[in-house]
């Protein structure tokens, strides 16, 4: 299979302009700047690009709401604030291949008209800041930014705003609040970003990943990638694998690729020849998968089929030794630490389950907590202002769901089943 | 307009109504907590979940705008037990310390759980605890963050509405907690704002603590007497003492919305130092009590024996409008003379000006409809200090509207940040920038102006002179004329900087007419530091006008002519009604050697002054807590203040000494109950004659008209206009700076601090107790000076010592002064007719 995305992760000096251009890096900005914008967006719709942040919506679409006024400023937004439990595959290009990025995010602010764009990168990505912000002064050296590039009439300025540790300014609206200073909370949709996001002006925000294929589609076309993957989401996509796997890292792959593949033939299968018990299979949001659905095709919608999902690509390997109670209040205390604290059922109810799920970890748990935790995670799902919440209870209700009988045996006998 | 149904009944709305106020025109009350009308919408406390049909979710009506067709379920059991859930998790992390908490019994929780559940919880965790003591944020904020529900009113309110920001969310998810940096002191307005809006005991008033319940207290729905905003409120007594004044979010033009002086300024009515009976000054110069009986008999001997063209009498802009009028009825009609003022603070002629300027005749003018203007023109009021409210209002709505602000004042003010542009003229230099602004336009748009009425041609030279003279660039003067041009309505608002010398008086008048010449609809609203200074002028307190701003037969004084005359001998008897001459004249050695020529001063007062010290008679008035009434704000809003309390020992409400008097010189004098006072007032005064003033009881019904949110029926209608035709004369402005003397002496209200009333409040005054001075940071580096240090003002023969305060945006040159300080009398600075004085600053070394 040819590869979009880690071409040229494994070359010496990968970070480096003069590396990605011998590779044929910023032909496909040249390509793309003798177009008329709006051309760029309808390959980009016909290519079925689909946002590789989790939510899958349709990339030329998100692109194609943005006002066509050229009076009105427009900000194109890259979220670069990889939180998610288990991601680590923005991180492998922000700082292996940062010019793909750059050439992506260059193109896609041509398409939508945009004079300026922001790198919103994740506080801890210390290393990953340092290394774009290098690149982004060797894209301007080059001519690549700044003013008329390549001679066109396009110019373009690109900066990197570091985060400040906060899982919730992954969320667009609360990353645009932080961008803009104030404090990461979600703000309330609509108005979408689309016409009043980034300083009230049309902001498009996009995942790392996803602009970072916008290059490969100008210069390959939208037929070829689309003839990538399955028809309703095509292209390959980063996996990155890690729990108990021999081999744990970030791979490129087809979407669709069945989750068996991914985990035995590309990362060495379970660590000592263990047996399998659980797949997180999008990020620890994601609702948890039993061994059952090994042959399962890793892709959007045969994911949601199944009432779990793809979100970042994130998968995390359990195997027969974890304790499935210890999983669950280790993923619920995440998100109650990262709960912004706007709404009540998200901040107080994440609160109230870990408390609960703390309990029983440590052997203190009562017979009606599990039929407390449920009750308590049907008061919160649906009623918070933004996913996060959500995303707490699917994960917890996944555990509930599947290892019921683990969270029986904990309350009862004080111990670990494992 | 889109029709909804919610629950069963259908109704039509505007477009773009939130589903809440769909469903209150519908009958049905969503509770919420973090909503606030006057706030930026949050969606994020979650009590207000309802259903929309089709919808998976539930929605937050309070963010969520109405669709045609849409049908909504407010009450149904998917969200009633979500409501039911919120409330949950909003107790699981509550101190549940309701016995101990100050908001128990008004607590918008404690009245949510009741009505809506849950009514056992099953969160039996330990809880998270902020902290274990409640702290102060400030003199009068304590703080209680574990009652918190995470609401953000309160920071909301400081930023949006007060304009501080002083309050912010600290952390994050359950242990985020609103609170000031490092939960230290606030060095923020004192306005209580936040304690206004928090629905549970978080933020609580320190005086009110521990207190009282709200089942204790005993209210009365009333005024704020301090400035002229006029802002509602009530206020509350338990045991004779007077704890706490609230906002009346039902039932004012204010809704929330109060400032430190309204809402801890109330405990001057507890103040030990009220008068409580008649005094008389004996042989020794000593006040000794008689009885009222004696008093009056006094009085009418002296009235009687005196020539009417001797006597006069000076009253306070903050009796009521009943008592005023009454007064001028007793000179006029009864002792026959037209020697009546409402201000020792300013001439009689600049008032007829200033009434001209901002054609308060023609009638009221609502705030909200001023609002409602593409720009708002702010100029010579120190509206943030002298008008809390109004400030707020201003800030609040011209950003919720996006309308732009423009400010001329010559010292800085809170308001400068939400301005567009800020004029920073030089003192007593208004006239000039006016008349630049005056002259850009005609120079731009010259063709236009002929029919504006004594506007003569500016040239370019002359531009340029004013544009020095004023301290503003003929740049900014450009830009401010280009903005203008582009709005269509305009609002001028002008107050005590024009008052205080006159100055710009006639230029605020000729942009007006300059403005409307050239096709704009332009409002002028007075902003006034008196909380009846309109009404004592619609009633005719003055020498020129009668009620109505019918110009009066005959040559009559005002307070300075008064003085003057009593100086020279030629002046008798003074009446002198809840004013303090000797405090407030800006020249106090003047004002002392004229009253003491005077043959007999009677003052009428609720506190021993400086006046009254002097007086052969004190009568023992009573204070805004101890009478009905009315008082006309700023806007022309005629607002019902109504008795809380007895006045203290054998004293008598300002109206019924009035009438005592009247009555022993005229046994037909007329009525002396409110009611029929103002209805007297209503059949002799055409502006009045239509008015249902807020909160008024009507003296025929019995009853209180059904309260509407900025009621209109309570705005004055037009009165006479003859006066509006007299040509406005510019004060010139004399600076009296020099080697020597190198500061220009301003001087004003304080935020804390309105005339001497305020310093009879125990609160205020441990807000701001010293005599302070404000400079710029510059001079007071060249002078070596430092925040806190002690320094000694001179001039005019004259010295006093002050704290030094350092405030951002003061000129350089300049220094501002409070006029309230009782121990300090800072008309003692001020000579009549000097214009603005120059002193000198020393730092005392210790």
């Amino acid at each position: 299979m040819e590869k979009m995305l880690l071409n040229n992760v494994d070359k010496p000096n990968s970070e480096k302009i003069s590396t990605y251009i011998s590779g044929g890096g910023y032909k496909s900005l040249e390509a793309a700047l003798k177009k008329e914008p709006e051309k760029l967006i309808e390959t980009v719709k016909a290519s079925g690009l689909r946002g590789r942040g989790g939510a899958g919506f349709p990339t030329g679409l998100k692109w194609s709401f943005i006002p066509k006024d050229p009076t009105l400023a427009k900000y194109l937004v890259c979220n670069a604030d990889e939180g998610e439990p288990g991601t680590f595959k923005d991180r492998v290009i922000i700082e292996k291949d940062p010019h793909l990025l750059i050439e992506g995010m260059i193109i896609s602010s041509y398409a939508i008209g945009g004079a300026t764009s922001y790198i919103y990168i994740r506080g801890e990505f210390v290393q990953g800041t340092k290394i774009l912000e290098e690149a982004i002064k060797e894209a301007y050296e080059k001519g690549y930014l700044g003013k008329n590039i390549l001679g066109s009439k396009f110019s373009h300025d690109m900066h990197v705003h570091r985060g400040f540790g906060a899982y919730i300014c992954g969320e667009e609206t609360a990353l645009l609040e932080s961008l803009e200073g104030l404090r990461g909370q979600p703000r309330k949709k609509p108005p979408f970003p689309a016409l009043a996001g980034l300083y009230a002006k049309p902001t498009v925000i996009n995942n790392v990943e996803t602009l970072s294929c916008i290059p490969a589609i100008v210069s390959k076309g939208a037929d070829w990638f689309k003839g990538i993957g399955p028809e309703k989401s095509p292209g390959t996509k980063l996996f990155c694998v890690s729990g108990h796997v021999e081999k744990p890292g970030t791979v490129e792959l087809p979407m669709g690729t069945p989750l068996r593949e991914i985990i035995y033939d590309h990362c060495g299968g379970i660590k000592g020849g263990k047996k399998i018990k659980a797949i997180v299979p999008g990020g620890v949001s994601a609702p948890i998968l039993m061994p059952s659905y090994l042959d399962i095709a890793m892709d959007f919608d045969t994911l949601a089929a199944k009432k779990t999902m793809l979100g970042s690509g994130a998968i995390v390997v359990m195997d027969e030794t974890t304790c499935m109670v210890k999983v669950a209040y280790i993923v619920n205390r995440f998100f109650s630490h990262e709960s912004c604290g706007k709404c009540t059922p998200c901040r107080e109810g994440t609160a109230w389950l870990t408390q609960v799920l703390k309990r029983i970890e440590y052997g203190k748990g009562k017979k009606s907590d599990i039929k407390l935790l449920d009750e308590v995670c049907d008061n919160i799902f649906g009623n918070t202002f933004c996913p996060l919440g959500d995303g707490a209870v699917m994960a917890l209700r996944g555990f509930l769901h599947n290892f019921r009988d683990e969270f029986e045996y904990h309350i009862e006998r004080k111990e670990c089943m494992v | 307009m889109p029709k909804v149904k919610i629950n069963d009944k259908e109704v039509e709305v505007k477009d773009g109504t939130l589903i809440l106020d769909a469903a209150k025109e519908a009958g049905y009350i969503v509770p919420t907590f973090c909503y606030q009308a006057d706030l930026s919408s949050l969606g994020s406390c979650r009590m207000c979940l309802v259903e929309i049909k089709g919808q998976r979710k539930l929605q937050p009506a309070c963010i969520t705008p109405v669709l045609d067709d849409m049908s909504v379920e407010t009450n149904n059991e998917t969200v009633s037990s979500a409501r039911s859930a919120m409330l949950e998790f909003l107790l699981s992390n509550h101190a549940f310390d309701c016995p101990v908490c100050d908001k128990a019994g008004e607590c918008e929780l404690q009245d949510m759980v009741h009505k809506h559940g849950p009514h056992k919880g099953r969160h039996a965790e330990p809880k998270h605890s902020f902290h274990n003591k409640d702290y102060a944020l400030n003199a009068v904020i304590v703080k209680n963050s574990n009652r918190c529900v995470q609401c953000q009113r309160c920071v909301r309110v400081c930023e949006e509405v007060v304009g501080r920001g002083v309050l912010g969310s600290i952390g994050r998810g359950h242990i985020q907690e609103e609170t000031s940096f490092l939960r230290t002191y606030l060095d923020c307005d004192h306005d209580g704002m936040c304690i206004e809006v928090c629905p549970v005991g978080c933020f609580m008033r320190r005086p009110y603590r521990f207190k009282a319940r709200p089942w204790d207290l005993k209210s009365t729905k009333t005024v704020c007497p301090y400035c002229a905003t006029g802002c509602r409120m009530t206020i509350q007594e338990r045991d004779g003492e007077v704890v706490r004044s609230i906002a009346m979010p039902e039932d004012g033009f204010n809704g929330k919305m109060m400032c430190a002086r309204g809402r801890f300024g109330y405990d001057f009515l507890n103040s030990k130092g009220r008068l409580t009976t008649p005094l008389i000054k004996n042989k020794d110069g000593v006040h000794e009590p008689i009885s009222w009986d004696k008093a009056i008999d006094i009085i009418k001997t002296r009235f009687a024996r005196t020539a009417p063209e001797k006597i006069g009498a000076v009253a306070s802009a903050r009796l009521t409008n009943e008592a005023l009028y009454l007064m001028q009825k007793l000179m006029r009609d009864v002792v026959g003379s037209g020697n009546i003022d409402s201000s020792s603070r300013w001439n009689h002629s600049v008032v007829e000006g200033f009434v001209q300027a901002t054609e308060i005749p023609k009638g009221g003018t609502s705030i909200y409809d001023a609002m409602d203007s593409d720009a708002i023109f702010v100029l010579g009021t120190h509206v943030s200090d002298e008008n809390p409210v109004t400030d707020y209002v201003i800030r609040n709505l011209a950003a919720a509207n996006r309308k732009s602000v423009f400010v001329a004042t010559p010292r800085a003010m809170k308001l400068d940040s939400s301005a567009q542009m800020v004029f920073r003229y030089k003192p007593g230099r208004l006239a000039a920038m006016l008349g630049a602004i005056v002259g850009k336009f005609q120079e731009t748009r010259g063709d236009k102006l002929s029919s504006v009425k004594g506007l003569s041609p500016t040239l370019s030279k002359d531009l340029e002179e004013l544009s020095k003279a004023s301290g503003i660039s003929l740049d900014d003067i450009a830009t401010l004329v280009t903005r203008l041009n582009i709005s269509e309505k305009i609002t001028l608002m002008a107050g005590t900087e024009l008052l205080r010398g006159g100055d710009g008086i006639k230029g605020l008048g000729l942009l007006r007419d300059t403005l409307r010449a050239l096709g704009k609809e332009v409002l002028v609203m007075p902003i006034l530091d008196r909380s009846n200074q309109r009404g004592a002028w619609d009633m005719g307190i003055n020498p020129v006008f009668g009620p109505g701003y019918a110009p009066v037969e005959g040559k009559w004084k005002g307070t300075e002519e008064m003085l003057e005359a009593a100086l020279d001998g030629d002046f008798d008897v003074l009446y002198v009604l809840g004013e303090d001459i000797q405090s407030m004249f800006p020249d106090r050695s003047f004002a002392t050697m004229a009253l003491s020529k005077l043959d007999f001063l009677v003052v009428q007062a609720a506190y021993m002054n400086e006046t009254a010290k002097m007086a052969d008679l004190i009568l023992p008035g009573g204070s805004f807590a101890e009478k009905h009434g009315n008082y006309t704000n700023q806007e022309g809003r005629v607002q019902a203040i109504t008795k809380l309390m007895e006045p203290p020992g054998d004293g008598k409400t300002d109206l019924d000494i009035i009438w005592l008097i009247g009555s022993a010189l005229d046994s037909s004098f007329g009525p002396n109950l409110p009611r029929e006072v103002f209805k007297e007032i209503q059949s002799k005064v055409d502006m009045y004659s239509e008015v249902e003033p807020t909160g008024f009881i009507s003296a025929d019904t019995g009853e209180e008209p059904v309260y509407k949110f900025d009621f209109k029926e309570a705005l004055v209608g037009s009165g006479s206009v003859e006066l509006l035709d007299v040509e406005a004369k510019d004060a010139e402005i004399k600076i009296g700076t020099d080697g020597d003397h190198p500061f220009m002496l301003l001087t004003g209200n304080h935020l804390f601090h309105s005339g001497v009333m305020s310093m009879q409040s125990e609160l205020l005054k441990g807000l701001l107790g010293k005599p302070i001075i404000e400079m710029s940071a510059l001079d007071a580096k060249e002078l070596d000076m430092n925040i806190g240090d002690l320094v000694t003002v001179r001039g005019n023969g004259f010295e006093a010592d002050f704290v030094l305060r350092i405030k951002e945006g003061t000129p350089r040159g300049v220094i501002f002064m409070p006029e309230n300080y009782q121990e300090i009398a800072v008309n003692k600075f001020y000579e009549r007719k000097t214009g603005i004085p120059g002193v000198n600053v020393t730092a005392q070394r210790g």
